[in-house]
């Protein structure tokens, strides 16, 4: 399986650059970068009332599993989806074969104001994460510092 | 795939808990959750999706970070999948980026066949994502051990474990935390040492 290249300072302050551009044009309150697998890449905006991690991951399942349904239903053009709240709602849009841009923003915010930032957030992210591939797209990992032989144990249960 | 940060030397790792219905994955994760020691702010909320019945329905989800690995912030996300037949395109979606899998079988003689047929299930599922269990490191867990009629750890090897390496298999009462963590960190050993293996510059 295909996955995301290796990504240094630049390309994730180009990206935050995107979010926050997307976040004042918007008027939207945190926006943020999930791989498809669930992992959260970058974010911007509004973090502490947020728990991020697990809203990447439930959010990259129920777009992965919305854009499933589609292909049963034929629909081959399934590129984003809008979870409607009272207070805040959620828009995801798909970035490229590999990320997703969720956007959360008040009720106040009309959808289609979130979704026409959006469109044209996503291809600016999905441009940065091509020049991250094209920089060395066989390039190893670089976990030289990584130490992982010093205990005997990663996870420890406690007493 | 695993996610590396290079720009805030962070690595982000997907473990999935993988078998046959009620089998105890959940239980694993729900183990983990309430006994690991970290650091604060080290562990996150485990989040369940499951039925009335207490049985997966999507996901559960563990987010969580090793105190002991230094170099880059390691964060493991835990996910089991559904065990029920149905539910199979559901386990697609969650193996997508998987870098680890915990197999965790029912050791109950009579829960044998559906043991196998969920390792098979893990091996059709894989490929259809383009993925080879032989590249994806793995453990197996013989849950269950405190029940009665369970089958030898010699004849699980032989159906589950039976390869020219075989990986490593643990026994595991996981509803007492027993075998629990023993797999969780066999697993990210063998994850981290593929991950520094691969890094190693290769000379032709």
């Amino acid at each position: 399986m295909a996955t995301l290249p290796q990504l240094v300072e630049e390309d994730i302050l180009a990206i935050e650059a995107t979010l926050r551009t997307l976040l004042k044009q918007s008027e939207a309150a945190t926006a943020l970068i999930a791989d498809k697998g669930g992992f959260l890449i970058a974010h911007q905006g509004n973090a502490a009332d947020y728990d991020l991690t697990s809203i990447a991951a439930l959010a990259s399942g129920a777009f992965m599993a919305s854009q499933s349904i589609a292909g049963m239903i034929a629909e081959t053009n399934f590129t984003s989806a809008y979870q409607q709240g009272e207070s805040f709602s959620l828009f995801i849009q798909e970035v490229d074969e590999f990320c997703l841009l969720l956007v959360i923003f008040p009720a106040s915010v009309g959808v289609g104001t979130v979704k026409y930032y959006a469109s044209a957030a996503a291809p600016r992210v999905a441009r940065q994460m091509q020049t991250a591939q094209a920089r060395d797209p066989s390039a190893g990992l670089d976990l030289s510092v990584l130490n992982c032989a010093e205990t005997s144990g990663f996870f420890k249960r406690r007493a | 795939m695993a996610i590396i940060n290079q720009a805030n030397r962070e690595l982000q790792v997907k473990i999935v808990y993988y078998g046959p219905a009620m089998g105890g994955k959940t239980t694993n994760l729900v183990q983990v959750h309430d006994h690991v020691q970290t650091a604060q702010g080290n562990k996150g909320k485990l989040v369940s999706l499951a039925t009335s019945s207490d049985r997966t329905l999507f996901f559960d989800f563990l987010p969580i970070e090793a105190m002991a690995i230094k170099g880059f912030k390691t964060k493991f996300q835990l996910y089991t999948v559904p065990g029920q037949v149905i539910y199979n395109t559901t386990r697609q979606l969650v193996l997508r980026g998987v870098d680890g899998i915990v197999f965790v079988a029912d050791s109950r003689y009579d829960k044998m066949p559906e043991n196998v047929e969920s390792f098979q299930n893990l091996q059709d599922n894989l490929k259809s994502l383009k993925l080879d269990l032989d590249d994806i490191p793995y453990v197996l867990q013989y849950n269950k051990r405190d029940l009665p009629d369970v089958a030898p750890v010699e004849y699980m090897d032989f159906l589950l474990n039976n390869r020219e390496v075989q990986v490593p298999a643990f026994t595991a009462c996981a509803n007492k935390c027993e075998g629990v963590f023993e797999s969780l960190n066999m697993i990210t050993r063998m994850l981290l040492h593929k991950f520094v293996n691969q890094s190693q510059p290769q000379y032709a």
